[in-house]
């Protein structure tokens, strides 16, 4: 048994191995294609034999451009080319450094909770011309939220910082607690949590509650179920046949998932039917795939929306290199108006065939059940009187580093 | 003569009927399997096996529970369903098959792989991959009793399946392969003829092929065979071989059917979720399962009767 479980280890280790391989290898690629004027001498868009848009092939995006525009540039649509080169150094000098000295000091909860730090599994592009992916509202941000999201929001925030409370995040005031205050265990940790914990940040950068009563308080993240629509990172490798397109996605540390769209005007699937990535219907409109996306299920996240969204994609072949990938988003239970994102994939070699294709985040989830044995074991020891009250300790969820940034100061990352 | 007006009319509505299917399913002739823009056979659609492969690709007779225990006659054939299976009646049995192993229906194992595969066969529960969701593995997931799609492109085929949303991609073209080994296997296709024949390397040996315990190494190697035996039923062959298992390559086959419902689909099975409890619940800080010794759930069955619903009512009503 104990073999078995340092085998697994080794494989474990294996495919961060690979994902690392994975990752450096990228960054020539995106360095090159991410220059401005020397994109790869693109040819006409391509069609299948049988006449329709062929979007076959590996794809992934070359450059990264912030999902929302940071308040701070207004009305600026794009970047000068000087302004990308400072932000490509100053975000390799921050990965670079990962964790400030305070926070790295051996021992403490914040060292710990660095230790996971995500710089090493984060493809860190070349920054792109473009001050955000969303083009609409022309602001470039997530439209505001609507009263009532508001307050399921604040009522899971209130919720969050109640777990926290008497932690060290919040004795010291750390960025992970703002908005919450320093206090004795609350008796909240018994409560059933205000919505479903999902992946959104709520407790910080750490993506879930303070509290490991069992799997579903860990966020989908970890559960390896956080694969989502829409995405807008990772690899996907798109096969297609006269009436169905499918679509693999690479993406999270091995949380990808297979999608067969069909081309077709049947009507969407009954209401009571209810699916993670939605129910999708598409048909063909000059060079693009456009997929009406409903029926989501009230588990799946895509920035607080859920079973109410409902999505519009364009997946356009523009050239022989490039498909324009647009979505617009909607949920009037979430936000005041849809919103408008879009960003260009671009073909990878066939032949090299760089894309993780066998997504096994289950397979391999040693770390839920560490994190569980660790929680029950605090709990006992608490009870034998051999260790601090748990409610007092942050379990991986309160703050710190994302993405190899921090959450506010000098190491965070300038274009969120 | 009204009724045989009817008759006719009856008869053109069948023929408008058929040509309106025969439209649906991508102008297909009738009898005349689809075929690619290069004229090859077409294997696109929405496909599930219908037969006991699942359960044990060999040939057995029906029994009384996926899990059994010895009933109150302690001969082996008198078996009954064992606790974590009681309370669901005769839906917890497992249906008889006439096997799909060809020949003489055994599968050559190596003496000590005989006594694992009857050893995986005792401990079902505990050792088969599919019940933690684990990704099915190659051939199994082409016989689960769940659909799968086929998209044949141009230089690869994808096969999405509704359990675990595990994917295939067999590819036409020589590429590079999987960097680590896998459990779906890594698929290169090519054509004899209008058959499709596929190589399939590179597993992690992780893999079950059935639920009774047949299994597999790392030194697996299949080559699959792909027909059209009419244009709605795929022939589906398979040659295994696994030196640290088996004696010899041996052989399944079975038909395989095109789901012909209209607006079929794949709806996901995403079973990641649904087997938390069975993987982690005993960590829970409050077990669902309230009965545990170390990794070991006891299953103490309560089956209530709604009032009115005991036997003796129910055949009054």
């Amino acid at each position: 048994m104990r073999r078995r479980f340092l085998e697994a280890l080794g494989v474990a280790a294996l495919i961060i191995a690979l994902v690392l391989v994975l990752k450096f290898a990228r960054a020539p690629v995106s360095a090159q294609a991410g220059q401005p004027g020397t994109a790869a001498k693109a040819g006409p868009a391509p069609t299948t034999p049988w006449g329709e848009p062929d979007l076959q092939g590996i794809w992934t995006r070359d450059s990264d451009e912030p999902l929302q525009r940071p308040a701070k540039y207004g009305s600026k649509a794009t970047f000068t080319d000087e302004e990308r080169a400072a932000f490509d150094k100053q975000i390799a000098e921050i990965v670079g450094r990962e964790a400030s000295e305070e926070r790295r000091q051996r021992g403490t909860e914040q060292d710990v909770g660095g230790a996971y730090n995500a710089a090493v599994f984060t493809s860190h592009l070349r920054t792109g011309r473009r001050t955000s992916m969303i083009v609409d509202p022309p602001d470039g941000r997530i439209p505001a939220v609507t009263p009532e999201e508001q307050k399921k929001r604040d009522e899971m925030r209130e919720y969050s910082l109640a777990l926290m409370q008497a932690t060290d995040e919040c004795k010291k005031k750390l960025p992970a607690c703002a908005g919450g205050k320093y206090g004795p265990p609350s008796p909240r940790r018994a409560e059933t949590p205000p919505s479903y914990v999902f992946n959104a940040a709520v407790g910080g950068g750490g993506g879930a509650i303070n509290r490991s009563d069992g799997p579903e308080d860990r966020g989908h993240g970890e559960r390896c179920m956080a694969a989502a629509l829409p995405d807008f990172g990772g690899f996907r490798r798109i096969v297609q046949s006269r009436d169905q397109v499918s679509i693999l996605y690479d993406v999270g540390q091995g949380q990808g998932w297979i999608r067969a769209i069909p081309i077709t005007d049947a009507p969407h699937v009954p209401k009571n039917v209810r699916l993670w990535w939605g129910d999708s219907r598409a048909r063909w409109d000059g060079n693009a795939l456009v997929v009406d996306v409903t029926n989501f299920s009230p588990k799946s996240n895509f920035q607080g929306a859920h079973e109410n969204l409902h999505l519009l994609e364009r997946w356009e072949r523009v050239d022989s290199e490039t498909i324009r990938y647009t979505v617009t988003i909607e949920d009037p239970t979430v936000w005041t108006k849809r919103w408008t994102v879009t960003h260009d994939l671009k073909k990878q070699k066939d032949e090299d065939n760089r894309i993780y294709a066998e997504p096994r985040c289950h397979e391999g989830n040693h770390g839920m059940a560490g994190l569980l044995i660790g929680a029950r074991q605090q709990e006992r020891a608490f009870a034998m009187g051999k260790g601090p009250n748990p409610a007092t300790m942050c379990l991986g969820a309160c703050g710190g580093f994302a993405g190899g940034f921090a959450d506010e100061g000098g190491d965070a990352n300038p274009l969120r | 003569m009204q009724s045989g007006t009817r008759g006719w009319t009856g008869v053109i509505v069948a023929i408008v009927v058929a040509a309106g299917i025969g439209c649906q399913s991508g102008g297909r002739i009738a009898g005349d399997a689809a075929r690619t823009a290069d004229g090859k056979p077409d294997f696109s659609g929405i496909w599930q096996a219908n037969n006991e492969a699942y359960w044990d690709l060999q040939a057995h007779s029906a029994r009384a529970g996926m899990v059994t225990q010895p009933g109150v006659y302690s001969y082996e054939y008198a078996q009954v369903a064992a606790a974590p299976v009681v309370a669901l009646g005769a839906a917890a049995g497992v249906p008889a098959s006439l096997g799909v192993v060809e020949g003489d229906g055994e599968i050559p194992y190596k003496p000590e792989a005989a006594a694992m595969r009857k050893e995986n066969g005792q401990h079902w529960i505990d050792r088969d991959p599919e019940l933690k969701c684990y990704l099915p593995g190659t051939p199994r997931a082409m016989y689960m009793p769940y659909p799968f799609q086929i998209v044949q492109g141009g230089k690869q085929i994808q096969m999405a399946f509704a359990f675990s949303n595990a994917s295939r991609t067999i590819h036409f073209d020589k590429v590079t392969g999987p960097p680590v080994d896998t459990y779906m296997g890594h698929s290169v296709a090519r054509w004899e003829g209008d058959a499709l024949v596929v190589d399939v390397t590179d597993f992690n040996g992780r893999n079950w092929l059935d639920r009774a315990g047949n299994f597999h190494s790392d030194k697996l190697h299949l080559v699959e065979r792909y027909t059209l035996q009419t244009p709605d039923v795929i022939r589906y062959e398979v040659t295994i071989e696994d030196p640290d298992v088996f004696t010899r390559p041996w052989r399944i086959s079975m038909p395989i059917y095109r789901r012909m419902e209209p607006h079929m689909q794949l709806l996901e099975y995403r079973c990641v979720e649904f087997a938390e409890e069975f993987l982690w619940g005993n960590l829970r800080k409050q077990p669902l399962v309230k009965h545990w010794e170390g990794d070991t759930m006891i299953v103490d069955i309560t089956r209530k009767v709604p009032p009115g619903d005991t036997l003796y009512e129910w055949y009054r009503r």
